[in-house]
């Protein structure tokens, strides 16, 4: 069944959104089935797109809404929260 | 939300504006694209007369202000700038006292520029209009073939940017890939790349690399009107493609109906190719020309002529 979920995180890492982290964004995504957005200052991207992950250009403490939706929706919601608390293995 | 402020701040360099006045104002929300010259309201006929317009005092606005007694000068006035009015701009000229006790009292920001009061009014409106039309952010890349702008869609790792890339390569140029803004203006679609990841791509494999320093400036350029949107998607047996092209199939983005297609994708199909063909055949349609629509047309008149030799024969 398809679940629609929606959640506010903060980016914690010193140096924002950068590429290492887009890249790890990416590479959680690449198992999981649902579609994954990010929407930052009215901008809502395609999170499984290095490029749009990068054109938000977020830095640190800015605040995301990730909306995931898909038959394992909760799954990636859990694995996207986790990434950015704990700061996509940048601490 | 755009502020009179934000005005300031992006474009008061290029329309030379000085505040002179107001500035508690620069909050001041701009709710419409447009911007007035009040010569009518001035005379006191206020009708139709929208608030939240943009005001711009020229030569006639202020020599007419000037000959006024002082009294029906503070009144008009009063009547004319409301809690609504965003800004006053006046051209380059000595100001009234009434204007700018006026502007302060009521924390209206009044500026001076130096362009006359028509330059002002078409600059002015053309950024406003700019700020004000509709937009959307897009998943896909956009290219310009031939002329054509062609949006590439479908999901992450159908092959986008190697279609974009093989297109590159050939001498086509690319806009933006992976994200497009569009823009509606005059009814038409104008896609373009966020300024921080302009001309660049991201090649599975490969990683990020910039499209403007590899192939040189030929092959990129800022914006292009999207013509048509294809859809790439992996190939699926059960579902039927269209093997003759005679209707045409539209998407509407921003409610502008955009002519599309779906492109099946599976080895031995070559993409870029397939890409060409329908950029090259949407030119030929805007010249008055559908192949399938002519063949089938002649195809009719075959089969009619047919027929009319069988009544003759029998």
């Amino acid at each position: 069944m398809a679940v629609k979920l929606s959640c506010k995180v903060k980016v914690k890492n010193a140096l924002g959104l950068h590429t290492r982290p887009a890249a790890v964004i990416v590479k959680m995504l690449q198992p999981l089935k649902s579609s994954v957005y990010f929407t930052y200052k009215n901008e809502t991207i395609n999170a499984r797109s290095i490029m749009s992950i990068l054109m938000l250009a977020a830095r640190k403490n800015s605040q995301i809404v990730i909306t995931t939706e898909g038959e394992d929706a909760e799954l990636a919601m859990k694995v996207m929260v986790r990434a950015f608390d704990e700061q996509f293995g940048e601490k | 939300m755009y502020l009179v402020q934000d005005l300031y701040e992006q474009h008061g360099k290029y329309l030379s504006l000085e505040l002179i006045a107001g500035r508690q104002g620069l909050s001041r929300r701009i709710q419409k694209p447009e911007v007035h010259r009040p010569g009518l309201s001035l005379t006191g006929f206020f009708k139709n007369f929208v608030h939240a317009r943009l005001l711009i005092f020229g030569r006639n606005e202020i020599d007419f202000v000037r000959q006024l007694d002082e009294k029906t000068r503070f009144q008009r006035l009063q009547r004319i700038l409301t809690s609504s009015t965003p800004a006053v701009i006046v051209t380059n000229l000595r100001i009234p006292k009434e204007l700018i006790e006026t502007c302060e009292k009521k924390s209206i920001p009044l500026f001076r520029g130096k362009a006359t009061a028509t330059s002002l009014l078409s600059r002015i409106t053309f950024l406003l209009i700019e700020e004000f039309s509709p937009s959307v952010t897009l998943h896909g890349t956009l290219v310009e073939l031939f002329g054509v702008g062609v949006l590439i869609q479908g999901e992450s790792s159908v092959g986008k940017s190697e279609a974009a890339l093989g297109l590159i390569e050939r001498g086509h140029r690319l806009i933006s890939d992976d994200v497009v803004k569009v823009k509606k203006k005059e009814g038409c679609l104008i896609g373009s790349g966020p300024e921080l990841t302009r001309h660049l791509m991201e090649i599975r494999g490969i990683g990020i690399i910039n499209v403007a320093h590899l192939y040189g400036a030929v092959c990129v350029r800022p914006d292009k009107e999207i013509d048509l949107v294809i859809k790439l998607e992996e190939w699926d047996d059960q579902h039927f493609y269209d093997r003759v092209g005679l209707d045409d199939k539209f998407i509407d983005i921003l409610d502008v109906s955009t002519p599309y297609h779906i492109l099946p994708v599976k080895p031995g199909r070559d993409v870029v190719l397939l890409v060409e063909t329908i950029a090259l055949n949407h030119r030929l349609k805007g010249m008055g020309y559908n192949s399938a629509k002519e063949f089938n047309a002649k195809l009719l008149e075959t089969i009619a002529q047919k027929r009319g030799k069988k009544k003759i024969g029998s």
